[in-house]
């Protein structure tokens, strides 16, 4: 349908309701910005909109020397790191061998593993497990109990299972074992696919609040969304009263912690946007 | 038979040690939390541990439903869920035909881009916003308000506001990812469709409701299953952050309250039957709705 016309009123109309969705998406996190590094009189006079009024870099220095947002943002770094390291080893390994053709068992591990996509015991079992097995304020709550996503599970295996069996043949031929042959030849061939799942782990270990918030007692632990809760939003755990925590927090410090958590996230998903179709159309579920 | 059996493990060995972990983790966490939830059945107590504590059969299943909120619960969870549906599911297929319209690629890039950017942010930063946005004291929405004379409201705390608020944040947050699947449909279209209908004179607005949309009819119907199938499955972390006392009424869900109750409370047998009876309806629905489809003479999920 390339242009046999010029652009028409349709093309208009069409490019004004694209424009008004893109800046619905956009503009709040500009307005996020605009506050963080406004002065707090122009703030609380609204005089804020798009562009920040008494331009100023207290609300960061604020951020910076906070007893708790640093370490938090630590601990996000921390756990984020370690939990998709775990992950997309532990796909690896998984999708490895259900990629097999002759793999003992194959059809009816898959079964088993694609049927845990629609049981869904609930929070409490998943909670119980984790706590009898000792890992509560720990680390090890919010890496391992959701080591392996089925959903990415599925999709690294049938990326394996599309990269050329005679590559593999050979390297038996030549005598190197399995371990060899996954971890010297198909993780370095399947660097793309390898990128695409990490940064899924990735963003769900960063955006992760409700996991941490329920396995984690101690306050040194928590990481930077559990701590951005509890300065943001109601404070229902103490009590009925219903405190806003707006009031209790500077706008611009809020918003300089928001901008700081989006940071990562915002530099990176759209280097990924090639591979969402991919994803979305498995069927978006995570295990 | 055995023998054979046992020729394939040797054979396969190496293959098996490497799957070890994948199998102890599906065991441990996926498998044994459905072990775990026969305490729904049983007076669990934390010193007893799950295999010793006492049977109670459906005891907190009654409990259960004649807990004067059982039917508050049940009526919001339903209605968050088919609201939800009803008023979000357009929107993606929407923005994907519409997309698919504009033929200069860098705006189409550029506008795919921002849309899925709500989609990455926490839920955290996303109910923040709202709360932000909708403060009595200095929030934007409020200020718009102001200027055209109408008095500023604090809506958080208002149960009748409590559905459209959260509704409206599932669009803004959903609705540009899941038009990907749209999109993907779209781009399957034959172009000779497109050719027929241009030389038959039809314009592009004809186009897109005559070709475009009956085209993508079946990605349409296999979502909305899917939808339907997870309708109940609310997202009770965003509900968790956005609800507060004044809108219980209205906000309050299966998943919320198992949350209150089990583990705010420690009531983990009964959290763990409300749960249950959640999981247990929402395989249902998913069930009927495939059902429904098939029965219809469309696909069914499986």
């Amino acid at each position: 349908m390339v242009g046999q016309r010029r652009f028409g009123l349709f093309d208009i109309l069409n490019a004004v309701i694209l424009f008004a969705v893109a800046c619905s998406t956009i503009l709040p996190l500009v307005y996020i910005t605009a506050v963080s590094l406004s002065d707090t009189a122009s703030v609380t006079q609204g005089k804020v909109f798009l562009f920040p009024k008494g331009l100023n870099w207290d609300a960061y220095k604020q951020v910076l020397t906070d007893v708790k947002i640093p370490r938090a943002y630590l601990n996000t770094v921390m756990y984020t790191a370690l939990g998709t390291f775990i992950n997309v080893l532990m796909t690896c390994l998984a999708a490895y061998p259900l990629a097999q053709r002759g793999f003992i068992g194959r059809k009816y591990w898959m079964f088993l593993i694609v049927l845990t996509m629609f049981l869904n015991p609930g929070i409490i079992p998943n909670y119980l497990i984790v706590k009898d097995l000792g890992m509560l304020d720990s680390v090890w709550a919010l890496v391992i109990p959701n080591a392996i996503w089925t959903f990415q599970l599925i999709i690294l295996k049938s990326f394996f299972e599309g990269t050329s069996s005679s590559i593999r043949e050979a390297a038996k031929v030549d005598g190197a074992s399995e371990y060899r042959i996954l971890f010297s030849l198909m993780i370095p061939l399947s660097k793309p696919a390898l990128a695409s799942i990490a940064l899924f782990y990735f963003i769900g270990h960063w955006n992760s609040y409700f996991i941490p918030m329920i396995y984690l007692n101690t306050d040194s632990l928590y990481p930077l969304q559990v701590v951005l809760r509890e300065m943001l939003v109601f404070s229902e755990d103490t009590g009925s009263r219903l405190v806003e925590a707006a009031a209790l927090a500077p706008q611009a410090k809020k918003n300089a912690t928001i901008v700081l958590a989006m940071i990562p996230v915002l530099m990176i998903y759209p280097f990924a946007q090639k591979y969402f179709a991919k994803g979305v159309m498995l069927g978006s579920e995570k295990g | 038979m055995l023998a054979k059996l046992g020729k394939r493990i040797v054979r396969d060995r190496q293959l098996l040690i490497i799957f070890i972990p994948c199998l102890v983790f599906y065991i441990v966490f996926r498998y044994g939390p459905l072990y775990g939830l026969i305490i729904a059945f049983k007076d669990y107590s934390v010193f007893r541990g799950i295999m010793d504590s006492p049977w109670v059969g459906f005891e907190y299943f009654e409990k259960f439903f004649n807990a004067p909120e059982f039917w508050q619960l049940f009526r919001n969870t339903f209605l968050l869920g088919f609201l939800t549906l009803v008023f979000s599911f357009p929107f993606p297929i929407l923005l994907a035909v519409l997309l698919n319209e504009v033929r200069v690629a860098w705006f189409k890039k550029g506008v795919q881009t921002a849309s899925y950017l709500p989609t990455f942010l926490s839920v955290v930063i996303i109910s923040s916003m709202i709360i932000d946005f909708l403060s009595p004291t200095n929030g934007v929405v409020n200020k718009v308000l102001n200027m055209f004379g109408v008095e500023s409201k604090y809506f958080l705390i208002d149960a009748d506001w409590f559905r459209p608020i959260y509704i409206l944040s599932e669009i803004w947050t959903n609705s540009g990812y899941e038009s990907i699947v749209y999109l993907a449909a779209i781009a399957g279209i034959s172009p000779t469709l497109y050719e027929a209908a241009k030389v038959d004179g039809a314009s592009r607005f004809r186009m897109m409701f005559n070709v475009t949309l009956p085209s993508i009819m079946p990605t349409i119907l296999i979502m909305l299953i899917l939808k339907t199938g997870q309708m109940i499955t609310i997202g009770y972390e965003k509900v968790l952050l956005l609800y507060n006392t004044m809108t219980y009424e209205v906000a309050d869900v299966f998943s919320t309250f198992v949350y209150r109750k089990g583990l705010l409370a420690n009531d983990y047998s009964y959290g763990a039957a409300v749960g249950l009876f959640e999981a247990f309806v929402a395989m249902a629905l998913l069930l009927i709705s495939n059902y429904v489809s098939k029965r219809l003479g469309g696909n069914g999920l499986w």
